[in-house]
């Protein structure tokens, strides 16, 4: 396992990310990473307050569209993720925060398909509706915190 | 006063030192500013998504209901980007992402300002499906491309800047 680690992070793609000063790597991945973040967040925030009650005026299922915008927003998180990790693959693989934030992410993940399927299904925001939201705003506000602590631990 | 008077001064406040003293500050700051930044680029981004004519669906007053996210989005990160301010003044004050930022947030709160005093009106008795006239599309654009420049600038902050 160390070994594949060490293997991911000498790589020519993660030696590029690490070490090159050009502000197209490390910098532009992350700021992506950031953006992509925002997308993903940002819409997934605006829907549950939809489903939570605010702005009942929004068609719920006129909301479907968003969650395009937010797959290709995970999608460049997705990229942007595996880049940052070749670079620092061995450290990253032995922190907890990291497997948490991943852990998170991948609860995250499911509660907004959940989400996306409940406002390209039905009109009237149930019991289950809000609860969904619940769940994705704190499992989205959890990934953040464990991501953002990684420049910590 | 000049910017090096204030820094110093800043630098020296009880506030600055409180600020650093405390190991959670920063960090919890951060984790802060990164969820307001979310709420205020989902939340404006759909409305400015709207003003250029996507999710018709959905009415510019309805969609502008939506807005209290951005603002407690904006208000968090107003509070936590002081914290960063008057923690570590010298970090920001000669740093010129950091001005381009303040400038790109100044686009943007004069685009909105000219939004809620010119447009507002006469797009509250548009047609809830309407295409929305050439005007209100450019400031819907305008406010997307400023706030992801705002982000660009803050991220790119420690890269790109010269205080480091």
């Amino acid at each position: 396992m160390s070994e594949l680690l060490a293997s991911i992070e000498g790589s020519a793609l993660a030696v590029w990310t690490r070490e090159s000063t050009s502000i197209w790597a490390y910098p532009t991945i992350l700021t992506l990473h950031t953006v992509g973040l925002a997308i993903v967040a940002g819409i997934s925030a605006v829907v549950d307050a939809r489903l939570l009650g605010l702005a009942r005026q929004v068609p719920i299922a006129a909301l479907g569209p968003l969650f395009r915008i937010l797959w290709w927003g995970f999608a460049l998180n997705f990229l942007t993720g595996v880049v940052l990790f070749t670079a620092d693959a061995t450290t990253k693989s032995s922190q907890t925060t990291f497997w948490i934030k991943i852990g998170l992410i991948a609860l995250a993940l499911v509660v907004t398909q959940r989400v996306s399927r409940l406002v390209h299904g039905d009109d009237a925001p149930d019991g289950r509706g809000r609860l969904l939201a619940v769940l994705s705003l704190v499992l989205w506000t959890a990934a953040i915190i464990a991501g953002r602590l990684l420049a910590y631990v | 006063m000049e910017t090096t008077t204030l820094v110093e001064w800043l630098k020296a406040s009880s506030a600055s030192a409180w600020i650093n003293e405390r190991t959670w500050v920063w960090p919890l700051a951060e984790i802060l500013h990164f969820i307001g930044l979310s709420l205020l680029v989902g939340a404006t981004g759909f409305f400015d998504l709207r003003l250029m004519g996507f999710f018709r669906r959905v009415s510019i007053m309805a969609a502008k209901a939506l807005m209290p996210l951005a603002l407690i989005g904006f208000a968090i990160n107003v509070l936590t980007g002081v914290v960063f301010l008057v923690g570590l003044p010298e970090q920001y004050a000669h740093n010129r992402m950091f001005w381009w930022k303040v400038a790109f947030i100044a686009v943007a709160g004069v685009n909105a300002a000219f939004f809620e005093t010119r447009l507002a009106a006469r797009v509250a008795v548009l047609d809830a499906d309407a295409d929305p006239p050439r005007t209100v599309k450019l400031v819907g654009a305008v406010s997307l491309v400023a706030w992801l420049a705002v982000l660009y600038c803050g991220r790119m902050l420690p890269f790109l800047g010269d205080a480091y």
